[in-house]
């Protein structure tokens, strides 16, 4: 573990430079990488709350004025006064003093107009100067020996910076949030989609299924409410075709190069979008007959409404992107014939096995078991003929089980049930969704298990549940259930869907392909953040390699993917470069601090779309949660508080 | 209502109000830089923070809405060190060339300076900043005065819609930038820029702001008549500003900025005139005038006004005909436009015009836009309509056979064939109706023969429609169903409609879409008849037309209207013409009035410019422009609104009611009014009358429309009024007429930008250089009105079509 010579990261002050002592990063909480790609060790690493110095040599004197030249020239807006200027001050005077024509009143300047700073709009230039006052403070003695024209210390190799904020960070596809927000405060709704297409191919349905992540690392809730930061992406998403407009996306030219993506849903969609820009002749196959793997039949329309899925597939394919339906890798095509066809391969194949309950007779062939949540959901989605009868259960608690008991109801159900080991609070679907399905009459049974189905004549009558109790919390901080000896009793139903989980599939994987490597949980190992498996040229992402997460888990694995793929394809390597490393730098750093005191007043609610209300609702597959007015997204816009920082790494 | 407490004082404002605008409520002031209220919040400049009871940092008073039980202190020594410091930030690199400013005396950045003491520039840095942009036309843009407030692209972008400003580079570097081929030149950038950051250059260096006097006044470029100040020395007029507050809310369009540079152009006509032989010679106004009104008494008269005119001038220009020379052959050039529109609704539903007020389209929940260009045709409309759309959650629906700027920001841009909008409007109709969608208790209340629409409706296929019009059907019924969901509705139709071949078919459905969709009830939304010139309702009201009497209402006895003017000057029935204010040799068949105007015994020309029109004239009685003049003007929107004489005359021009009121006293001594009486009937005249308790369903036949190349003609914004080809303005933006075809086009004809075109029709042959716009649909070709270099009215058939099946050709 790293050594810290100084860190005055979380206004905590941590000196052994004279000591010559030192701490290492994990007793002060740091996650911080030392070494910097294979190009070298991290000296320093500046930022939005301090300093962390690994080595003794870094010049951070050199290293301030380097950071607070990058935050004026590449990030800056200037869109207010003390940013713009102030900015360009520090840097002319820290520069000043590094070429030695510097003067000890230039500290007294850099303090004032830090202190200025202090009334920036946003948090971009406003943080920019936390660091650099920690350096003046604390490393005096190096700016006085600059001054005298002293210094001697090495200059570092390289300096590498990020641009970030916690939401940006906190998000799975890094987002530029702060970015999409102001354009619709601004009006500029083209734009907004823009800047979230840079990250993010099919707005229209993260603005809508999401679990937002970021919403969780949200500065604004520490003053007030989180900013609805999906139903904003929503909003740009919508106004597009709300207005038929063409998505503005050209793709390069044509680099000869073939990929074939193997699933049509987030990750493979996403990996193909930022191929195709590239130029590169991309070609997806998908097992189902149309594009969106888990989120087309595994989230129901009333959710996801699937024209607007298709239309996100559509621009996809607008830009070259071939799609072709109803081919399974391992069943029509194998993998090693995709290697020797195309020049690169991605496996988005998500994770479409139900996990087994592990209940007596869920094995046994009764009529009225399904083989779990994400099958039901999708005979439902395709068409298929299947009846829901009149009383069903589902177990689980996740969002795909909220999601069965309300297709179900859907489906003529009359009394739909849902059965969960633990309460609503440890419930791992989105609190909004259970209320949802609470207010279209859907039944909870909390703390009960399932133990046995009850069937007669082969047939599913009803379901043995013991109780449960919650003990003490676990390693998820959630309290594990224990079952209450001699508690159980029978719920009556006709059908039983388990819903707890699902797997990947990777019966496709045969041993002679190429050597790659499967986690216990049946997802595939990709390497080092490129995505890339154990076998050069095949990617993998999404579900798949993860296990069932999130659809922004799996754009952000797509698009990742996507860099490295190009990158392969273009120079035979698959590597990250210094945005991808610099993204993971400061991810694993962390750029929320859920108890920083803002120091404003909040008071501004956050606010909602529209939402058609009460259980008759229930009796159709419209979609729930309607347009947010423009007017009123402006408004929400407008409370970011445009969380930008700048993180930077030098490079010894 | 929330109450909170500003630096102890007790105030109360609406929720969601900002803490400034509690205190300018309170009468409490707050320094600002950047805020400008049209706008959304900018926050830039940091000058207006306030301490927050609660909170540690300072908070910008311009965005920060104020709070229930708030505690708010705008003045404190901590407060004062952040402005002071903010301007001294401000100041870092800022020229010392104040004396040299085009702002100096005006410049917010000066005052505010001022205001704080700031005295000294304690910092420093490198300047970086962008040279000085001289290279767009009319505009020059100074960065190093900038001080990034964004006021400019907002404005640009939130109200005039054109989104051509924008701020480039990060950091010091940064500079306001614009995408030029977006720029409509309207020069609000200029107007809101609080230093000499956004200049005109027309005005560069011509006067010192101070020097100037502010005369109020009204912008008669179009019908939507602006509130305007003249900027004015020395009987000149240097600049047209606006404030904010006003009903235009100080936003000016390219016309009203910088197209009035015609009042001082070479071509005014400074002297009366009298032609003998083929040569005109310079006489006094007792001769001209005398010789006009020897003229006017030989009784084969007629006389054409123009809708530059003011009410006054409109009244005695009628008043001339009927009371002094017992004529009634006399008409406006609205006779092939706007007045189609304002007799069939006079007819159906007894409204003289469209819907009082255009500030009703700000906030109805639908726009249709049909047949109008309203960014050429009534610039106002354009940014209400957007104000609408953009900002209050309005649906906007654009039809029309070109795509406008207009069109981008539509919910459902519909680009049909030229001369088939009528046929939309029918089918939009229908489906409101099949859909149930209209408002049938409000339509059995307040229509007369409500069947005889059902009857036509039912007669209207759908599919047939769309596949007339070009539209698919996905898009009627979307616009349907914004139309027929939207408690408010603003019907917005324009040039193209009132020059369809069958206009009273076109107008006839739309008025019935109007009441379907019920544009007609309540008090937001309305029917806007645009595109009119600058007094065309006034002429209207104050009777000026063959058929309308004063007040505007028909007449049993109609004279000879503009065609059978034309057709009795052909045959030798009418041998002296008095022209005030219009143009004959711009109207359709320019060619079949040139041949007529040669054969008059006098024609006599009462106008400010000198034009072809003129020169052929027997008598040129100089009258003088908006700016000389004093009097009032009514808006298609009924606003009746002064004009102020802000100048002297050029010249000799005398202002054109004192001419009218002098032919009128050399005529009809008797018949003269006094100003009391003519104000009065003036007044009288100007009455908005009250539709009628049960309207009418109007006929609705509509024609197919014509088969391609089509040739279509519309205003353009730069040459929106005859006036234009005076303005050295429009000149630099665009040099002169031109052809506008599609690409698709352009390769089929061989053809590239600004080579020459012809256009052949059965009127005749028209050349000129070629625009290759995506924006003009395949198979149409666009040709601006009022461009004497390329004059679309040569081809044009007379009286009546802005469209016509022609052949097109590389020349």
């Amino acid at each position: 573990m790293s050594q810290v010579v100084f860190s005055s990261w979380g206004r905590k002050v941590v000196d052994h430079r004279v000591s010559g002592g030192d701490a290492d990063l994990a007793s002060l909480k740091l996650k911080l990488s030392d070494t910097y790609l294979e190009q070298g060790k991290v000296g320093a690493f500046f930022g939005w709350d301090g300093i962390v110095v690994l080595d003794r040599a870094t010049d951070v004197v050199a290293m301030a004025a380097e950071y607070m030249t990058r935050v004026q020239e590449k990030y800056c807006c200037a869109k207010c006064t003390p940013g713009k200027r102030g900015t360009r001050i520090l840097q002319d005077t820290l520069t000043r003093i590094v070429n030695g024509q510097g003067q000890e009143a230039d500290l007294d300047t850099i303090e004032t107009v830090a202190d200025l700073l202090q009334s920036c709009k946003c948090t971009l230039c406003m943080t920019s100067v936390v660091p650099v006052l920690d350096t003046v403070r604390h490393y005096r003695p190096d700016y006085l020996a600059y001054i005298r024209g002293e210094r001697t210390l090495p200059a570092a190799k390289a300096y590498k910076e990020k641009l970030t904020a916690p939401c940006m960070d906190r998000c799975p596809a890094h987002i530029d949030i702060p970015a999409y927000i102001e354009e619709i405060k601004n009006y500029r709704f083209d734009d907004s989609l823009g800047a979230i297409r840079r990250n993010m191919p099919i707005p229209a349905v993260c603005g809508r299924v999401c679990p937002h992540p970021c919403e969780k690392a949200c500065r604004r809730a520490l003053v007030d409410e989180p900013i609805s930061i999906m139903v904003l992406k929503r909003v740009a998403a919508d106004h597009e075709w709300m207005h038929h407009k063409q998505p503005p996306m050209v793709a390069k030219a044509p680099t000869g190069k073939k990929v074939i993506v193997v699933g049509a849903g987030p990750a493979g969609l996403t990996c193909a979008f930022y191929l195709a820009l590239e130029g590169h002749k991309v070609k997806i196959i998908d097992m189902l007959g149309e594009p969106g793997g888990t989120v087309a039949v595994g989230i129901p329309d009333y959710r996801m409404p699937r024209p607007l899925l298709r239309r996100d597939a559509e621009i996809i394919a607008s830009l070259g992107v071939e799609i072709e339906y109803g081919v399974k890798l391992g069943r029509d095509v194998s993998l090693k014939q995709l290697k020797e066809d195309y020049d690169a391969v991605f496996l988005g194949t998500g994770a479409f096995k139900s996990k087994p309950m592990g209940v007596e007779g869920e094995d046994a062939g009764y009529e009225g078991f399904s083989p779990g949540g994400i099958h039901y959901l999708r005979a439902v989605a395709l068409g298929e003929p299947i009846v829901t009868p009149k009383r069903v259960i589902v177990v689980g608690g996740g969002n795909t089980a909220i999601d069965c008991v309300r297709v179900a109801l859907r489906e003529g159900c009359e009394d739909s049930i849902l059965v969960y080991r633990r309460t609503r609070k440890e419930m791992p679907a989105e609190p909004y969704e259970v209320d949802d399905a609470e207010e279209e009459n859907v039944q909870f049974e909390f703390l009960r298990n399932p133990t046995r189905l009850i069937a007669e004549n082969n047939k599913v009558v009803g379901v043995e549940v013991v109780v449960m109790a919650l003990g003490e919390p676990d390693a998820s901080g959630r309290r594990s259930p224990k079952p209450v000896p001699g508690s159980e009793y029978v719920i009556p139903c006709d059908l039983v869907i388990p819903a707890i989980g699902q797997d990947p599939d990777l019966d496709y994987l045969g041993p002679e392909d190429f050597g790659i490597k499967m986690t216990k949980w049946s997802s595939i190992v990709t390497k080092g953040g490129t995505m890339m498996t154990d076998c050069a040229g095949v990617f993998a992402g999404g579900d798949c390699e993860y296990g069932a997460m999130t659809v922004v888990v799996a754009v952000g694995h797509g698009r990742r993917a996507a860099r490295a793929m190009h990158r392969y394809l273009s120079e035979g390597k698959a590597y990250l470069d210094d945005e991808d490393a610099m993204e993971d730098i400061v991810n694993n750093f962390g750029a929320f601090d859920p108890n920083e005191n803002i120091g404003i007043i909040g008071h501004l609610h956050r606010e909602h779309q529209p939402k058609i209300n009460g259980a008759e609702r229930a009796k159709n597959y419209d979609e729930l949660e309607l347009a947010m007015p423009e007017s009123q997204a402006v408004r929400e816009a407008e409370r970011c508080l445009r969380c930008y920082r700048v993180g930077m790494v030098s490079v010894s | 209502m929330i109450t909170l407490k500003i630096n102890g004082q007790t105030v109360q404002i609406e929720k969601g109000a900002t803490i400034l605008a509690a205190a300018e409520k309170t009468g409490i002031r707050i320094p600002t830089l950047c805020y400008l209220k049209k706008v959304s919040p900018t926050g830039a400049c940091r000058i207006c923070v306030v301490d927050v009871k609660g909170a540690e940092k300072p908070m910008a008073s311009c965005h920060t809405p104020a709070e229930e039980g708030m505690e708010v202190t705008t003045e404190s020594p901590r407060l004062r060190k952040i402005r002071k410091q903010v301007i001294e930030l401000l100041l870092v690199n800022h020229p010392l060339d104040c004396p040299v400013c085009d702002a100096a005396g005006e410049c917010e950045l000066q005052n505010i300076c001022y205001e704080h003491d700031v005295t000294a520039q304690p910092f420093v840095a490198e300047d970086v900043n962008a040279a000085t942009i001289t290279g767009w036309p009319l505009i020059e843009q100074v960065p190093n005065r900038c001080v990034m407030c964004e006021k400019c692209v907002k404005v640009c972008h939130e109200v005039v819609g054109a989104d051509a400003l924008c701020v480039n580079l990060k950091g010091d570097r940064a500079f306001i930038d614009k995408n030029l081929a977006k720029c409509e030149f309207c020069g609000n950038c200029v107007q809101v820029c609080p230093t000499g950051t956004m200049i005109s250059k027309p005005f560069k260096f011509q006067a010192r702001g101070w020097e100037l006097t502010k005369v109020a006044s009204t912008c008669t470029s179009c019908g939507s008549q602006c509130q305007i100040d003249l900027n004015v020395k020395n009987n000149r007029l240097f600049r047209v500003t606006s404030d904010e507050g006003t009903i235009n809310d100080g936003n000016l369009c390219f016309n009203g900025f910088f197209g009035s540079d015609y009042v001082h152009s070479s071509l005014r006509l400074t002297a009366p005139l009298l032609k003998s032989g083929n040569r005109q010679r310079s006489v006094d106004w007792d001769e001209a005038l005398n010789a006009a009104a020897t003229a006017l008494q030989s009784g084969k008269v007629a006389g054409i006004a123009g809708n530059r005119l003011t009410n006054e001038e409109a009244f005695l220009f009628q008043h001339l005909f009927r009371q002094g020379l017992g004529c009634n052959d006399f008409d406006s050039e609205s006779r092939f436009g706007i007045q189609r529109a304002y007799d069939l609704l006079q007819t159906h539903f007894g409204m003289q015009g469209g819907t009082a007020g255009l500030g009703r389209i700000a906030n109805a929940a639908a726009v249709l836009v049909i047949g109008a260009d309203p960014t050429a045709e009534a610039p106002a409309v354009d940014w209400l309509t957007q104000q609408a759309c953009r900002k209050n959650d309005g649906k906007m629906i654009v039809v029309n056979a070109r795509t406008v700027k207009l069109s981008q920001y539509a919910n459902v841009p519909m680009t049909c064939r030229p001369g088939s909008e009528g046929i939309v409007a029918g089918a939009l109709a229908r489906l409101i109706l099949d859909q149930g969608l209209a408002d049938s208790g409000w339509l059995a209340a307040n229509v007369a023969n409500l069947e005889e629409l059902r009857a036509a409706l039912a007669g209207v296929n759908i599919d047939q429609a769309a596949d007339a019009c070009g539209v698919s059907r996905e898009l009627l019924e979307e616009a349907a169903d914004h139309l027929g969901r939207a408690p408010s509705v603003a019907i917005v139709l324009g040039g193209d409609i009132y020059r369809e071949s069958q206009f009273s078919g076109t107008i006839g459905a739309i008025l019935n879409l109007a009441l379907i969709s019920g544009a007609l009830q309540g008090e937001v939304g309305g029917l806007y008849p645009i595109g009119a010139g600058a007094n065309s309702q006034g002429l209207l009201k104050m009777g000026v037309s063959s058929d309308l009497l004063p007040g505007g209402q028909k007449a049993s006895i109609s004279g000879r209207d503009l065609g059978e003017i034309l057709a009795a000057i052909e045959n030798g029935e009418v041998r002296t013409l008095f022209v005030a204010g219009a143009n004959p040799l711009a109207f359709p068949e320019s060619g079949r009035w040139q041949k007529a105007l040669a054969q008059l015994d006098s024609l006599i020309v009462q106008d400010c410019l000198a034009s072809e029109l003129t020169d052929m004239a027997q008598i040129v009685l100089p009258g003088v422009t908006f700016v000389e003049k004093s009097g009032t003007v009514t808006s298609s929107a009924h606003k009746l609104s002064p004009l102020a004489a802000a100048i002297d005359p050029v010249g000799s021009a005398r202002p054109d009611q004192q001419i009218l009121a002098d032919l009128l006293a050399r005529i009809a001594p008797a018949a003269v009014l006094d100003p009391e009486q003519l104000a009065a009937e003036v007044a009288r005249c100007s009455v908005i009358s009250a539709p009628f308790p049960i309207l009418r369903v109007a006929p609705m036949p509509l024609a197919e429309p014509l088969p391609s190349p089509v040739l279509l003609a519309g205003k353009d914004l730069y040459y929106a009024a005859a006036t234009n080809s005076a303005s050295a303005a429009s000149h630099v933006v665009v040099p002169g007429g031109y052809i506008a075809i599609n690409p698709i086009d352009a390769a089929g004809l061989s053809v590239k930008d600004g080579e020459k075109l012809r256009v052949t029709s059965k009127q005749g042959i028209l050349e000129g250089p070629v625009q290759v716009l995506a924006t003009v649909p395949v198979g149409v070709c666009f040709v601006p009105y009022n461009c004497a270099d390329v004059n679309v009215q040569a081809i044009l058939p007379s009286f009546g079509s802005n469209t016509e099946t022609v052949a097109l050709s590389k020349a």
